[in-house]
């Protein structure tokens, strides 16, 4: 009995120090460095780290001593995204809602992190996708370098980009948003500064200095911390093939009021000029799930008319839609087909986007008639400063 | 709400009835003497959690092709043509104000070539199935929240009423050798004009849209359409109609798009066979070669600046003996052979000039819809800015006292906000029986879109003026945009019939319906006045609250007023007839009586399609209105909880209300200051 308490306890401890290594914290004067440290899986979310940044990013809050938080990644990721095998598995092999839990404290970070009241600098290093944009974008600096790759790739798995997405993207220029959230479409650390994903581009090699200038100064406000960055910062110049430079093209096609017409309206374009990015949107478009690219263009459309908080809930109810897997299981067949087989080749069920009913999409978009359901809660935020609202 | 929850609820209103409103429990703690300086605090987070879904509100008040509307909202914010600007940290699509009429006509034709351009407009002409007109109205409606000098919407509205002077319609440059044209009225060709124009026109109109417009009104008449002077003859030598302009009054006036844009114009006038006069027809004319030229023998002239809406190029124009092909002859009615002779199957003109007429009744539906929605914007921002704007503080070192909590500011806004929820589903009654007319129908569509229209726009220019001063200082600016507004919807009073026209004409259908009763011996039937065939209700004299707020009681007193105002009209026409009067220059006499009696009528109308909405909702949100509508009538203090989520339920985004309704310190900060011409 005392043995078997005994190793209980142990494995508990042990369990804790591995999974305490999965964020390393640092302390540096007025600065708190925090460090997604999965290297292997390229700092995917784990439910733990969702955990583990909540809790830190709310008692900085409160910590007079905290005024910066520095956010980057160990090795080649900045952040990969969301850990979805881990929900994943727990879905399938039981309650739908264990895997909603996860959701719920994501999109409550997520809201954090918009709503924060003291600057946080995230150095994006590397990979941001997913669940690692909804950790940096919604912060004040996002440090983007020359080894930046960022994508919203969730339409090819089944899911929608969610973490607060809708309203991130709804509120770059022109439909863009649309073009990235859809297509899944890549971008480098220039394309994504000259979007407004980023609010910085600076070169990797000056990133030892720029963390040490801002451990070492005393910050007074976020104002400080830009021109610091300033300092290191350069402005790039975007790629000669950058989709970035077609952005007339892309509002014309992808303000389209539906996802078929978004096609058809780039298929037109693409028999007037042969452009390697439109037959790779076209492309993406063909192989996303159709049900993902319908929710996702309401999503994103309703999320521009929405505050933070109700995309967050909106987001919250059509993600406990995919993955009860009560209207299209996709999810379950995308997981598969990236994750689990990697055969890439996921057969989506509806499979073509006429097939996907105005009334499918709807049911994305309401309330889960599930008993005890809740609407996402967020925590109350009565207390922050104006300047904060404004990112609101 | 459950039980409990009610029993809080209940007890807060309690409280906030024991407790004077400036400590109310929902209050934020700001302290005059620890912060001398103001902050925002914004009251979607300091406002107690809405007691219903917004969003289902939303539905009930929009009704339908919500999608629809907010993919024209998105469509408006992420255009530069829309003019975009930063205030407090928050976008505001916002006028240009500092644009000159020019401008403001040239961006204009801009904005409505990239709606056409991103498919906004399919369908529009050519697509006649309810779902459709349902679509037009509804873009309609949002179109206008971006209304000013310079916009769009306005232009929208105009694309779709086939009315009175003031249109505007879209021209697509690729398309310019195609001749083609594009009636702006939404649908003037539709209506009066038969296959041959539709086959012609309506899809190249709608796709590529040459720019037409429709003179109706002249100089000399409004109104009276039938006191119009353009004379058309027939030319059977030559098989063609010619139009003159035969005297100065006769000129046409407020043609919208006319001054720069259109190719081609409906042209309203007399027509005369054989010396004959057949009465009002209406022509399809070309009036600029697609360059822009104007052509010979017509003479255009623009109407200059006006107090709003100077976006839409109104114009004036001349007709010297312009030739056009018979076929131009929009025949819905009438036509005429080639040989000259008039052919129609209404025999009698007064009947043949009312079937003529009757589609002009879409534009009055629109214009009602559009009035309402303009009142929510300016509700919307004045309660929104009573909710954080604060005024005197009742006892030194407590909190000034926001605006919406003293019960005076309240009183000014909220009926005016009940009425708005009440006149919200009158429109959509007035929009579903306009999308599922048929030739029975068109009685009832004329009295209620004339009554409502009167009623809706003169409710819209009386909320404006409220909400503008509600906002003090603050309303005088046009970037908070209440005041603008005003300048940009006055004319709705006046335009697809002068509001006391209107009225008259609907007091002249009930004395109408009212004869036809008696004389037939039969009982009332149809416009509601089916409760004069009923005993007078009874109004019992000692009024208490419970009956004040009961469905029935407010029915009855409608009824009665209605009864009384209309059998006092019939005697009073009676008796100036018994003296021998005429019975036109008796309505003419009655006209006080008439006027009270079509807005008996209308409001009759609105509290009966509201208690009709209230009941096809068995549960949730209309619940509340319903509670909101009852509270109004005595406890606005019971409504204050609510007034949030009301306006937020009106689905208005942000971007199309105004700094004042979100941020207005920062946005007034020195740094805002900086960026902003």
């Amino acid at each position: 009995m005392l043995s078997k308490s005994n190793h209980v306890l142990s494995f508990a401890k042990d369990l804790h120090s591995i999974l305490g290594k999965q964020v390393l914290v640092e302390n540096r004067k007025f600065v708190q460095i925090l460090t997604l440290n999965r290297p292997k899986q390229l700092n995917v979310l784990s439910s733990y780290m969702v955990s583990r940044l909540l809790e830190l990013f709310l008692a900085y809050e409160q910590d007079p001593g905290v005024r910066l938080i520095i956010l980057k990644g160990n090795g080649r990721a900045f952040c990969a995204g969301g850990d979805l095998a881990s929900p994943f598995q727990r879905i399938t092999q039981g309650d739908w809602r264990l895997g909603a839990d996860y959701f719920w404290k994501e999109y409550n970070l997520n809201y954090v992190i918009r709503t924060y009241d003291k600057p946080q600098v995230s150095i994006l290093n590397g990979i941001v996708m997913g669940g690692g944009a909804g950790v940096s974008v919604h912060g004040r600096f996002r440090v983007a370098t020359e080894n930046t790759v960022f994508a919203m790739p969730e339409t090819a798995s089944g899911l929608f980009p969610d973490v607060g997405a809708s309203y991130f993207l709804s509120r770059l220029p022109g439909f863009f948003g649309e073009y990235l959230g859809l297509t899944g479409a890549r971008l480098g650390g220039a394309e994504m500064l000259a979007c407004g994903l980023a609010t910085h581009f600076v070169p990797s090699v000056r990133l030892p200095l720029l963390e040490e200038e801002l451990c070492k100064t005393f910050l007074n406000d976020a104002a400080c911390v830009s021109q610091i960055i300033a300092k290191y910062a350069e402005k790039p110049a975007l790629n000669k093939k950058s989709a970035y430079h077609q952005v007339d093209i892309i509002n014309k096609c992808f303000s389209r009021g539906t996802v078929e017409e978004v096609l058809s309206s780039l298929e037109i374009e693409a028999a007037k000029k042969n452009d390697d990015w439109i037959s790779l949107a076209i492309q993406s478009l063909k192989k996303a799930s159709p049900t993902s690219l319908k929710i996702t263009l309401r999503s994103i459309r309703d999320g521009r008319l929405q505050g933070i908080d109700q995309c967050l809930v909106r987001e919250y109810r059509m993600i406990c839609h995919v993955i009860r897997g009560d209207i299209s299981r996709d999810i379950f067949e995308g997981v598969r087909a990236m994750l689990i087989d990697k055969d890439k080749n996921p057969k989506w069920e509806p499979s073509q986007l006429d097939l996907v009913t105005d009334s499918m999409v709807d049911g994305y978009f309401s309330r889960v008639d599930d008993k005890g359901w809740e609407d996402l809660k967020l925590p109350s935020r009565t207390n922050y400063p104006p300047s904060t609202l404004a990112k609101l | 709400m459950a039980s409990s929850d009610r029993v809080t609820f209940r007890t807060q209103i309690l409280n906030r009835h024991l407790r004077p409103s400036h400590s109310h429990t929902f209050s934020p703690p700001v302290s005059v003497s620890s912060s001398p300086c103001l902050s925002y605090i914004p009251p979607d987070l300091t406002e107690p959690a809405s007691s219903f879904d917004t969003k289902e509100m939303r539905a009930l008040l929009d009704a339908h092709n919500i999608q629809d509307r907010d993919w024209l909202f998105n469509l408006m914010i992420q255009s530069n043509l829309f003019n975009p600007k930063l205030r407090g940290h928050r976008v505001f699509v916002c006028p240009d104000y500092n644009q000159s009429m020019e401008q403001q006509r040239e961006i204009n034709m801009r904005r409505i070539e990239y709606l056409l351009d991103r498919g906004v407009f399919k369908g529009w002409l050519t697509d006649s199935s309810e779902e459709s007109e349902l679509r037009k109205v509804a873009f309609n409606e949002r179109g206008v929240v971006h209304l000013d000098g310079a916009c769009v919407g306005f232009s929208l509205n105009l694309l779709v009423s086939p009315c009175d002077g003031l249109k505007i319609r879209s021209s697509y440059p690729h398309s310019s050798k195609r001749q083609v044209l594009l009636d702006f009225r939404g649908g003037a060709i539709q209506f009066f004009g038969t296959k041959r124009h539709h086959d012609k026109w309506l899809k190249v109109t709608e796709d590529l849209g040459i720019k037409g417009c429709f003179s109706m009104t002249e100089l000399g008449h409004g109104s009276n359409v039938r006191g119009i002077e353009t004379v058309t003859t027939y030319d059977p030598h030559t098989g063609e109609f010619v139009i003159n302009t035969p005297c100065e009054s006769a000129q046409k006036y407020w043609i919208g798009g006319a001054a720069k844009h259109a190719t081609h114009t409906i042209v309203f006038s007399q027509l005369k066979i054989e010396g004959k006069d057949q009465g009002v027809h209406a022509f399809i004319v070309p009036i600029r070669d697609s360059d822009g030229n104007v052509y010979p023998n017509i003479r255009i002239a623009d109407c200059g600046h006006k107090i709003g809406l100077n976006g839409v190029d109104n114009g004036r124009i001349w007709f010297d003996n312009v030739h056009i092909p018979r076929e131009n002859l929009l025949n819905s009615v009438a036509d005429v052979s080639p040989d000259g002779q008039y052919l129609s199957a209404i025999k009698d003109p007064d009947q043949r000039f009312a079937a003529f007429l009757a589609p002009l009744t879409s534009g009055r539906v629109m214009i009602a819809v559009t009035a309402i929605y303009i009142s929510k914007i300016g509700l919307a921002i004045a309660i929104r800015y009573a909710l954080s704007r604060r005024a005197f503080s009742l006892t030194p070192n407590e909190p000034e006292v926001l605006l919406l909590d003293y019960p005076s500011h309240q009183r000014r806004l909220f009926p005016l906000l009940a009425k708005t929820y009440a006149m919200t589903f009158a429109g959509n009654h007035l929009k579903s029986v306009y999308v599922k007319r048929t030739p029975e129908t068109n009685k009832i569509i004329h009295v209620l879109s004339s009554g409502l229209k009167a009623t809706l726009t003169w409710h819209n220019m009386r909320t404006l003026q409220e909400c503008r001063e509600a906002c003090g200082g603050q309303g005088l600016k046009t970037e908070n945009r209440v005041g603008n507004l005003k300048a940009e919807f006055d004319v709705q009073s006046t335009f697809e019939g002068d509001n006391n026209v209107l009225m008259q004409q609907v007091s002249k259908a009930l004395l109408g319906e009212y004869l036809a009763a008696r004389k037939q011996s039969r009982a009332f039937k149809g416009l509601w006045l089916e409760h004069m065939n009923e005993p007078s209700p009874v109004i019992l004299p000692q009024l208490t609250s419970s009956s004040l707020r009961s469905s029935q009681f407010q029915t009855d007193i409608f009824f009665l007023r209605e009864r009384d105002l209309l059998n006092r009209f019939v005697a009073e026409v009676a008796a100036h007839q018994k003296q021998g009067r005429s019975k036109e220059h008796a309505f003419v006499l009655g006209h006080l009586l008439a006027e009270d009696l079509g807005r008996a009528f209308a409001d009759k109308a609105i509290l009966l399609t509201f208690i009709e909405a209230e009941a096809n909702v068995s549960t949730g949100p209309l619940k509340n209105a319903a509670a909101a509508r009852e509270e109004v009538m005595k406890l606005c203090s019971e409504l204050r909880p609510h007034a949030l989520a009301l306006v937020s339920s009106f689905g208005i985004p942000g971007a199309f209300l105004s700094p004042i309704a979100f941020d207005w310190i920062e946005a007034n900060s020195w740094p805002s200051s900086q960026q902003v011409p």
